[in-house]
């Protein structure tokens, strides 16, 4: 039963002979599995971007951060500590000791203090979180200054009143002029100036917890910070006051590598949990998340690849039918072949070839569309999308096999025909 | 030495209401060079002894020899090889494949059998030319006469050098005159040492022949040899 090469180059050109041969119905059959291909290789490129998008938003985070937020507790729990009718919740510096000596594998950590200030520059005047951080910062938290430079040890020490702000802040106070070298006007400080001594085009991914929507954030030496602010935070609204105290309002430990990272933050876990039940903290793993979010994506590909070979389903189905139609169009041809000398095998191989030959066919041609589809997708509505070579491999022997499936039964029947009964098929 | 050669042939048809005897224990030989006509009325088994003697159909009892190949016992895919090396058939339509051209047509046996594309179309070409198509080769049959198409279909029965050559009908769509060019072409053939064997229900077709084998009910009624009429002899 064996074919020799030479003749099965031979059925390979009468398959494709087949294909050429009828048009229409090809070319038909050829859009069903196009499409069923590209809309496969459309959803895995826009899963995988959306994934891409989202991990690389977490890594800005830092990979090796934990990254602790002091939140409003929901209860009045936290009013335990109240001094003065303050409302005390968050982290300490107590417990930034306690973590950093407890919890293996952290190599630094970086603390920042919030308030909320009013900025002034001429007659701009804005609403704006004042932080107050420590050199390292920038280091831990993945920042940059585009211009200028960043808060020094040397600021720290002489409690300067310098600041470093992001360009947009920097557009919206100085619309006419470059921000850098200019001085900040902070309400409620004691009235001298803050010098801008850096710009950063982007803020450090682990800041926007602490900041509104408007993203305006004023970075200044953290011992100005309390010397000028304290620790309280004066809120008045519709004729009451709120105050509230806050010692620290993140603290990120930067851990050795990924795996100290899952181990420390168990360790961190259980310290907050331990000093803090009335629960005036969230705690951010970006390993953890990026974890979760990826086996969160697994489930969406399979989901997306499930609903897109539904489509890749009916072409099968499409070329079945069609292949079944051409067995009975095709009866009297199979009969005179197989009158000639055709095998069983034979047969079957012409119209398997046929079947494959239509699917690979769009399944090229799929590939070609998928690839420029999620491109447009991209142009269009920013959506960030990601070809692998697996996005297009996987769709690509997806439709062969469905070829050779949907084409074998057709096949099967077209060779079991009774020489006699097909030459009489009229 | 006989180059067919069958006996007690019989093939039987089971059905819910019964059995169809349509070939009851007939027995005969073909020599080499014979040319054979069968005839009979319809339902006499003249069409069930020529899917017989064409390997198309297994008999149900019997012995059927065609040359030193003891057929009745051989498997589908051996038939098949059978087919495509010892028989060339010609069929009353034609059966030409329509979305071929007439050479490809004539290379579709020598297809099966692996030859490489350069000698089978030497080959067809040959063929071609030996029945007067030499210059219609690239045509597709719906560009052909009919007594064209059924050229071609003899092209494609002679390439594979046959033992024998079954016709079924062979001028039965065919107008008088295309009949006696196409019967002409038989004569011919059969002058060149071909063996042919041909089922006909046209009494002055059969007259052609050397010979004629008679069916009725299954059964050969009789089989006699005769001077052939007409033609070019």
């Amino acid at each position: 039963m064996s074919l020799s090469l030479f003749k099965f180059r031979d059925m390979v050109i009468l398959g494709l002979h087949g294909v050429v041969v009828h048009k229409v119905r090809s070319v038909l059959t050829i859009l069903g599995i196009l499409f069923g291909v590209w809309s496969v290789i459309a959803m895995l490129a826009i899963n995988a971007g959306l994934s891409v998008q989202s991990q690389k938003a977490l890594r800005r985070l830092g990979s090796t951060n934990i990254i602790i937020n002091s939140i409003k507790p929901e209860t009045d729990a936290a009013n335990s500590g109240a001094y003065n009718g303050a409302l005390v919740y968050g982290l300490t510096l107590r417990d930034v000791e306690r973590l950093g000596t407890n919890t293996p594998g952290v190599v630094e950590s970086a603390i920042l203090h919030k308030t909320q200030k009013t900025a002034c520059a001429g007659e701009h005047i804005r609403a704006v979180g004042v932080l107050g951080i420590e050199p390292n910062y920038l280091a831990v938290a993945n920042g940059e200054v585009s211009r200028g430079r960043f808060i020094s040890d040397l600021d720290i020490l002489l409690c300067r009143n310098v600041c470093v702000i992001p360009q947009s802040f920097a557009n919206r106070m100085f619309p006419a002029d470059d921000a850098l070298g200019k001085d900040l006007h902070l309400l409620d400080s004691d009235g001298k100036p803050f010098h801008i001594v850096g710009i950063m085009e982007t803020l450090p991914a682990a800041l926007e917890s602490q900041l509104g929507e408007s993203g305006d954030a004023v970075l200044v030496p953290l011992s100005t910070s309390r010397a000028e602010f304290g620790s309280m935070t004066i809120r008045y609204s519709q004729g009451s006051r709120s105050v509230e105290q806050v010692d620290i309002s993140q603290c990120i430990l930067r851990m050795e590598n990924e795996s100290a990272v899952i181990r420390g933050a168990g360790v961190v876990r259980n310290l907050l949990q331990r000093d803090h039940p009335q629960g005036d903290y969230a705690l951010k793993v970006p390993v953890e998340e990026i974890k979760l979010m990826k086996a969160d994506m697994r489930r969406w590909n399979v989901m997306f690849f499930l609903i897109a070979s539904i489509s890749l389903l009916v072409g099968g189905i499409g070329i079945m039918n069609i292949m079944l139609a051409s067995v009975t169009e095709r009866t009297r041809e199979i009969g005179v072949r197989r009158a000639l000398g055709a095998k069983k095998q034979d047969i079957v191989t012409q119209f398997l070839v046929e079947a494959v030959t239509l699917t690979t066919l769009g399944g090229l041609l799929g590939i070609g569309i998928g690839t420029f589809v999620p491109w447009i997708l991209q142009q269009i509505l920013a959506i960030e999308t990601l070809i692998t070579p697996m996005t297009l491999i996987v769709p690509f022997v997806m439709a062969v096999v469905v070829g050779l499936l949907s084409g074998f039964y057709p096949a099967l029947r077209a060779a079991k025909l009774d020489p006699i009964d097909a030459l009489r098929h009229e | 030495m006989s180059l067919v050669k069958i006996d007690n042939l019989w093939k039987i048809y089971p059905l819910l209401a019964g059995d169809v005897v349509a070939l009851g224990g007939v027995s005969l030989e073909i020599k080499a060079g014979d040319y054979v006509s069968i005839m009979g009325q319809s339902g006499s088994g003249k069409s069930t002894m020529l899917n017989l003697l064409g390997c198309l159909d297994k008999p149900s009892r019997g012995q059927y020899w065609l040359g030193d190949a003891d057929v009745a016992t051989l498997t589908d895919e051996q038939l098949s090889v059978v087919r495509n090396e010892r028989i060339g058939f010609v069929f009353q339509s034609f059966n030409l494949i329509p979305w071929l051209t007439i050479e490809e047509n004539v290379e579709v046996p020598l297809f099966y059998q692996g030859i490489a594309p350069a000698a089978r179309r030497a080959k067809s070409m040959e063929m071609l030319s030996l029945v007067g198509l030499g210059d219609r080769v690239g045509h597709k049959p719906n560009e052909l006469s009919g007594g064209q198409r059924q050229r071609a279909a003899i092209a494609r029965a002679l390439v594979n050098d046959p033992l024998i050559i079954l016709a079924d009908e062979p001028t039965g769509n065919l107008d008088s005159a295309t009949t006696l060019e196409i019967l002409d072409l038989f004569d011919e053939l059969n002058q060149n040492g071909c063996t042919i064997i041909m089922v006909t229900h046209e009494a002055d077709v059969a007259e052609r022949t050397r010979r004629v084998i008679v069916l009725r009910d299954g059964e050969l009624e009789s089989d006699r040899t005769q001077a052939p009429q007409g033609g070019k002899r």
